[in-house]
Parts: structure tokens; C-alpha cells; sequence
């Protein structure tokens, strides 16, 4: 610990602390443009000078470390000139004129400490040099002319996602924000994650889709769950007048910490198809406009007869994107009340069924949670392609590479991380478990092996002949698995999870698979993880909400004679359908959602939803009072019920 | 004690500080209790008196010779000068044309855009004011009291009219003070 004074304050901090932190800790206020807590200090501003006693100079408070017995002013005049001059110099080096930024009037740091600083005008004249603007990329606008060069979002781009995308050309006055080596933003290896625009203190890094829709000041702030993939991360969704502004990574969740994906930024902001605006019926062949009345009658009409029929009756599918609650309810409907056996979810159990049944023969959880990777010294990859899907957890992975933790990919396809990855295997032929036995050889053969395996080192050879590479690879991955402390597994859900646990034990590593879609791990809780067979059934019931159907599913879809939609907008599925039901979309409904490591989290409403567009459960609600049954049961309670491959948060 | 004398004018602007000034509806009552109003631009008189003003306001930057010389007149006959609005505390709007050259500007406005035909030319009569890079007020004369804003709030001037009317010189900060 060390003892401190600032502005006649004595404070105690532990040691390291920098006196920027030490003072915005007690309550002092020191003004920063560079400085963001969830990224290093850089010191690139100068709007944080103070006065240490002792110093020849004013010193930067967000790069000095506290020393023992240090004295340190924040208000006196030459500190609060220096302010005003930094200010004075920032605004003169670029375009930094209000009216026409997007930012002006509440969003601009920039403009905000000027005010602070009861800044009337600038003491001097702005150079009028015009700089570089790209508008390459389909979402992020990068704008030189307005740019300080803290540079937050070359360190959010390195520090928080490990792309290294954005970085600096040029020295001085000169300098301009690059992709890569130069290219054109849109043609670089940007990721689309946009947390370049979220940690921008200017109008410098802009989005361009909700410039101009609404500051922070006039605008409604949601904190909810992003619903585009299991891993569940906290957003803050920014609404005004009841449409979308622009969604943003929650900083204070534990999980996430700020950072999401392109799925969750901009996805949503994307063109949507048409919305489903009324019930849908058809008569005579055609599609007509219907009341909810008439539609849900059309409904029991057809399903009344075949309730209770289990293998010809009703088929009914639910997207994993829905919330636990509708779930459940259309489980119980469908499943308990209607007696079907075919009651799945879109994803047929593909990334969990597996996993639920081994987790059913060891009677316990095995998985560990996304908080492993932070202090995993190495990380394997197995089938799972974390550029393509479930983002951030790449991006855990990815930050991490730069200390030096080690990345081994063992995957049959084309994986985005393998350009990044220490070794990769990627076999030509034999099975998919072929490779991890083969690993494991070679990691008895390096006498590392932390737990016993029937699998001798002898194996070693005939094992990577049977997969079309050389001893040498596997011993090179085996060395990159156990050469570092703490290692992790991240794998995508298949029948190889007997040898995959027997690796991890073998390596002693952590296991986590990413699962499929927001609701993958609630799906596979309440046993709806079986595979779409259709075979006789007269009645399916899709609720496809906001989500989209693969081509399969509409095959089989098809096949039925009487075809029920539950969907937010126009589909092929739609066009098929015999009975539309329009539903709201992730924004406009509340619910549960249970994150791919067991974390139950509850996503808001943001928006309301239009007149005629029902959430699942109000549709499950009303399809059962026509139904004549009734819905109840607690579905925390069911989700507890089976073991689950991680523990569940209750 | 003599109302101070106010005179206002506008240079290279949008004129609508001085609508944000009319914007303080029945307000103008009371600043004319408080002060003499003598020559505006959307008044009969267009000079400020040979014998000068306390007061001079100018809304605009300065983008020419005239503009220039309008400046000068009003500097040289008031006692304190207020630069009203974005243009004039910074250069605004129209400064975005210092990132081109005049000629460029020039070419743009009277031969390349859309509405105009071959005809389209530049205007060079001799009497004609001469276009300059287009600078803040205080880039050409001292200015003493900045009101910045586009346009500045009709509550901020009528706070910055009430305070220089009642001899007192006026402190923008909080609401008061807007870039935008």
C-alpha cells in the first residue's frame, strides 16, 4: 500500500495504482480523452496532467504509478492552463467543427471537456489540412478529420478482440488511423465487432447506421442479452421513439465486459425482410389477412382430432432463439398436452444431444465456463470455427495469444483460427476421433500424461498414418497443449466426446463447448433435442420466430398435409404455411435465456412490438384456452431436473 | 446613465443567429428597455453611428474584402465586440471551404453544379468584393466577448443583451454554452 495526498486529501492505494485511478477512486475528477478503464493507459492526451510535488513538470496521472508519501495536485492554475492549451492544441490540429459531427451535443468527449473547460472559442485557428476518410466498410465509417489519436480503438481492436486490425500510419500531425498494412477498411481483416466505434471519444470511428438517430441523451437505454449465440452476452440496446438506435456491449458485465460481435452490433440494424403484420389463413389456396380468433380456430379445428395421437399426430418445432419461457410452454402444449412425440427445437439437438447424453452417463456436469480462457496458458480448438460463429469467445481466445498463450487447432474443415494457431491439425482421412487419440499418444510418449489411458505410444505411428499426417505433428501439437498451464478445450458438440474427455483428462484441461444457438443448453434441459422426422403426422407446428429455418427442415416441413408458422417475418416457410402467426422479434419480448456456460440471464423488451404480433407464450396461452387445456409448471424447476454438461446458475 | 448603444450586423452567415436573437419573442421588449438599438441589418438604419456604439455584434466569419471592411467599421466603432454564432466565433459552416482551394470553390458554385448551364461563369467585375479564405472574427479584429452556437440559444442572447445592457460582461458556461 502506498500513502498519498491529493488536492490535501491523504488516500491510501495499493501500489501500482496509477494516481489517475487512485484519484477517480476517492471522487477527484481529472478530465481524460485517451483513458478508458477497460483498456491500458497510454498517456497519449495529456489532458490528465497534475502537479506532483517534486516533478520538474506536470505529469500525465493516468501512466504515473503512485509512489510512496506522493503529493499530487489536480486544481491548481498551471494544471488547469495546461488543460486548456492541450485542448487548445487538439482543436487546432484537425476539423474539429461541431455543427455538421455527429457526435456534437451531448456523445463528443471532445466537445464535453471543452465545455468543462468553459471554452468560448478556440485561442487558435484550426490548419484546415484535409485528412483521409474512409467509408470502405458496410457498417464503420473511419474519419481522420476528426480524429485526437488517443488511439482507443487501435488498443480495443488489439486489446480486446486480439485482431490488430487498426493501427497507425505516419508520425505527429500526420499520423492517420489505417486497416492492416493500409487497405481499405472494408477490404481489411476487420472483423465487423464495432468496438472501434464504441470506445471512439469523438466522431472519429463512426457507425454509420445510427449517426444522426439519436444521443445518448435522448434516447432509452435496455440492458438485456444478445440472443445471436449461446454465448449470451450483455448488451445495452439504444432505442428512441420506439426504434432501434444502435446496440452496444455492456462494460459491466462479467462475461462480456464490453466486447460483442458483428451478430450482435449490426446484425440487427441489418434490412429485414417483410414483417408479418396480421394472422395469415389460407383459403382457396391463397394466403388471406384473418383475425388472431380465426386463425387459432383454423388451428384447433385441425389439431383437436389428433391430440393424443403420439407418432401421427402433431409435429411441432420451436427455434432455439426463443426464450426459456416459450420453450417450455411449447413443450408442455405440444409434448404434454397433445401427447406428440415429435417436439423438437430448429437445431434437432445438433450441438447438445450428444453432450446431454454423455453428461446423462456420468451423472454429472463436466464442462468449465468461458472464465477458464483468461488464464488458459493454452487453448485447443476442436471443430469448432470461432471466426464464423460464437465470435467472442475467438475473441477471448484471440486476446490472449499476445502473452503468449498457446493455440492448437485440430479441426477436418477450414477453421478461421488457423492462421493464428501454434499448430494445426487438420486430417485427410480416418475418423474425427482419429486425431485426439493420436494427441494423446504423443502426449504419453512425452511422458506428460496427468491421467491414465488405455493409449500406448506406440500407437503414436499407425494412429497418424491413419490420418494422413506425420508423427512429428501430433508430438508438436501434444507439445503446444502441455507446455503451458491451465489448458482448455473449446469444442463444438459431437459423438467423439468420450475420447475428447478422455484428452482433456489426460492433459488435465477444461472443457467448454460453444453449443448452437441462444437457447441451445435450455433446449436440450427440457429433452428437445431430437432429430425432425416426419412420417405420417397430419398437423406440424413451427414457431420459427425471428430466426431462420434450414433447407432440411423446410423439406420435411413440407411433407406434412396441414402447416401451422409462428414467424416474425416472410419466409419460404411462410409462403407454404397454411396458418401465419405473426410473432415479435428478440427486441420486443422478455424472457430467460441460458448462456452456453449455464449462466441464466434475463433478456428486456426494448421495443414494443406491433399491434398484431404475439410473443410464443401469449400464443401458447391462447392456443390452449381454445384447446380447452391448460398451461402451468415451473420451468426454473425443469431446467434443474436433467444433468446438465455445466452447472446451471439458479 | 445613457442606455448603451447596440448595432448589430452580419458577414459570411446563414443570418439565422440574428432569427435566433428575433427568437426571444417578447424578451425584445425588455433588451430595448435596457439598451439603445441602433443599426441591424433587419432594421431601417444599416451603420453604426459615425460617432460609435457601445456595443457592436457581428454573426458571421469573414469570407471577403467586404466582409473585411465591414468588420473593420465595426470594430473601429464600438467599444466591445461580440462575435455571434458558430461562423464567428470559429469560421463555421462556410470554413469548410478552406479545405479547398478558392478557385476549386469557386469553379463549384458558379459553373459545376447541377442547375447551372454552359452559361455558368465565374463573376469577376472589378467592383465586386474579392473572396478571401473564410477565418474567424478574432482572426481579423479583437473580439471581446465570444457567443458561440448555430445558432446560439435566443435564452443565451438574450442572457448576453441583458448583461451588456446592464454594463456587466457575461460568463457562458453550463447550458449557456453550446458549440452546436
Amino acid at each position: 500500500m502506498a500513502t498519498i495526498t491529493i488536492n490535501g486529501n491523504t488516500l491510501e492505494v495499493p501500489d501500482g495504482t496509477t494516481v489517475l485511478r487512485a484519484a477517480q477512486a476517492a471522487g477527484i475528477d481529472i478530465p481524460t480523452l485517451c483513458d478508458h478503464p477497460h483498456l491500458t493507459p497510454y498517456g497519449g492526451c495529456r489532458m490528465c496532467l497534475v502537479e506532483v510535488e517534486g516533478a520538474r513538470t506536470l505529469q500525465p496521472s493516468c501512466t504515473l504509478p503512485v509512489n510512496n508519501n506522493m503529493v499530487i495536485k489536480t486544481d491548481t492554475k498551471k494544471v488547469l492552463d495546461a488543460r486548456k492549451f492541450v485542448l487548445t492544441l487538439i482543436f487546432s490540429e484537425r476539423n474539429h467543427f461541431c455543427p455538421y459531427c455527429q457526435v456534437s451535443g451531448g456523445d463528443c468527449e471532445l466537445q464535453n471537456a471543452a465545455y468543462a473547460e468553459g471554452m468560448t472559442h478556440w485561442p487558435l485557428q484550426p490548419n484546415y489540412q484535409p485528412y483521409p476518410m474512409d467509408a470502405s466498410h458496410p457498417y464503420i465509417i473511419l474519419e481522420n478529420n476528426r480524429c485526437i489519436l488517443c488511439r482507443r480503438c487501435v488498443r480495443a481492436c488489439g486489446e480486446l478482440i486480439g485482431n490488430y486490425t487498426l493501427g497507425f500510419e505516419e508520425r505527429g500531425a500526420k499520423s492517420i488511423l489505417v486497416a492492416d498494412t493500409g487497405v481499405p477498411l472494408g477490404e481489411s481483416t476487420c472483423v465487423s465487432c464495432g468496438s472501434c466505434v464504441q470506445v471512439c471519444p469523438t466522431g472519429a470511428v463512426i457507425d454509420r447506421w445510427s449517426a444522426y438517430r439519436g444521443r445518448e441523451t435522448q434516447v432509452d437505454i435496455t440492458n438485456t442479452v444478445c440472443v445471436g449465440c449461446s454465448v449470451g452476452c450483455k448488451v445495452n440496446v439504444l432505442t428512441r421513439d420506439n426504434s432501434l438506435v444502435r446496440i452496444e456491449g455492456d462494460w459491466e458485465a462479467e462475461m462480456n465486459e464490453g466486447v460483442i460481435c458483428e451478430v450482435g452490433r449490426f446484425n440487427p440494424m441489418k434490412e429485414k425482410c417483410e414483417r408479418i403484420a396480421t394472422p395469415l389463413v389460407r383459403k382457396n389456396g391463397t394466403l388471406k389477412a384473418a383475425t388472431w380468433d380465426e386463425a387459432l380456430n383454423t388451428i384447433t379445428a385441425q389439431l383437436k382430432p389428433i391430440a393424443g395421437k403420439s407418432s401421427d399426430g402433431v409435429a411441432a418445432l420451436i427455434s432455439t432463439r426463443q426464450p426459456v419461457e416459450a420453450i417450455y410452454n411449447f413443450k408442455q402444449l405440444f409434448a404434454d398436452k397433445l401427447g406428440s412425440e415429435m417436439v423438437t427445437t430448429t437445431e434437432e439437438g445438433a450441438f447438445t444431444a450428444d453432450s446431454a447424453v454423455f453428461a446423462d452417463s456420468l451423472n454429472k456436469e463436466f464442462e468449465g465456463s468461458l472464465k477458464d480462457l483468461q488464464s488458459a496458458g493454452a487453448v485447443m480448438v476442436f471443430g469448432a470455427d470461432l471466426v464464423k460463429h460464437h465470435q467472442v469467445t475467438g475473441f477471448f481466445i484471440k486476446r490472449k495469444l499476445a502473452s503468449g498463450t498457446n493455440l492448437l487447432i485440430v479441426d477436418n474443415q477450414e477453421n478461421g483460427l488457423a492462421r493464428l494457431a501454434n499448430k494445426v491439425i487438420k486430417a485427410s482421412k480416418g475418423t474425427k476421433t482419429d486425431p485426439l487419440k493420436a494427441i494423446m499418444a504423443a502426449v504419453v510418449k512425452l511422458g506428460l500424461a496427468k491421467a491414465m489411458t488405455p493409449i500406448k505410444a506406440t500407437d503414436l505411428d499407425s494412429l497418424a498414418a491413419s490420418t494422413g499426417l506425420i508423427t512429428d505433428d501430433y508430438l508438436d501439437a501434444a507439445y503446444v497443449l502441455t507446455s503451458a498451464e491451465n489448458p482448455v478445450i473449446v469444442y463444438e458438440s459431437g459423438s467423439e466426446l468420450v475420447t475428447l474427455k478422455e484428452l482433456a483428462d489426460v492433459v488435465n484441461a477444461k472443457l467448454i463447448s460453444v453449443k448452437g444457438e441462444a437457447n441451445s443448453l435450455a433446449a436440450s434441459q427440457l429433452h428437445l433435442d431430437k432429430a425432425l422426422k416426419v412420417n405420417g403426422h397430419k398437423a406440424v407446428f413451427f414457431a420459427v420466430g425471428d430466426d431462420e429455418a434450414s433447407q432440411k427442415t423446410v423439406k420435411e416441413f413440407e411433407k406434412v398435409p396441414f402447416k401451422v408458422v409462428l414467424a416474425t417475418y416472410s419466409s419460404a416457410l411462410t409462403s407454404v404455411a397454411d396458418v401465419v402467426l405473426p410473432s415479435t422479434n428478440w427486441l420486443e419480448q422478455d424472457g430467460h435465456y441460458l448462456s452456453l456456460e449455464g449462466k441464466l440471464q434475463e433478456a428486456k423488451q426494448a421495443i414494443k412490438p406491433a399491434e398484431g404480433a404475439w410473443s410464443t407464450v401469449q400464443t401458447m396461452n391462447a392456443l390452449a384456452d381454445k384447446l380447452g387445456v391448460k398451461l402451468a409448471g415451473d420451468w426454473t424447476k425443469e431446467l434443474h431436473k436433467r444433468v446438465s454438461v455445466v452447472e446451471i446458475s439458479k | 446613465m445613457a442606455k448603451p448603444k447596440v448595432s448589430s450586423d452580419w458577414l459570411a452567415g446563414c443570418s439565422g443567429c440574428h432569427m435566433s436573437l428575433l427568437d426571444m419573442d417578447e424578451r425584445i421588449a425588455q433588451v430595448v428597455a435596457l439598451v439603445d438599438l441602433r443599426s441591424t441589418p433587419i432594421t431601417d438604419f444599416k451603420h453604426p453611428d459615425e460617432s460609435g456604439v457601445d456595443v457592436g455584434i457581428l454573426e458571421g466569419g469573414i469570407n471577403n474584402s467586404s466582409n473585411e471592411e465591414v468588420a473593420l467599421r465595426m470594430r473601429s466603432h464600438c467599444k466591445i465586440l461580440v462575435a455571434l454564432g458558430d461562423c464567428a466565433v470559429f469560421g463555421g459552416v462556410p470554413a469548410m471551404r478552406n479545405f479547398f482551394t478558392i478557385e476549386e470553390s469557386l469553379r463549384r458554385a458558379y459553373i459545376e453544379t447541377e442547375s447551372t448551364d454552359e452559361s455558368g461563369k465565374i463573376p469577376n467585375d472589378p467592383e465586386l468584393c474579392v473572396p478571401t479564405k473564410v477565418r474567424a472574427l478574432q482572426d481579423v479584429v479583437p473580439v471581446d466577448v465570444f457567443v458561440p452556437g448555430c445558432p446560439p440559444d435566443a435564452d443565451t442572447i438574450f442572457y448576453v443583451l441583458s448583461e451588456l445592457g446592464q454594463g456587466r460582461m457575461p460568463d457562458l458556461k453550463g447550458d449557456k454554452l453550446a458549440w452546436n
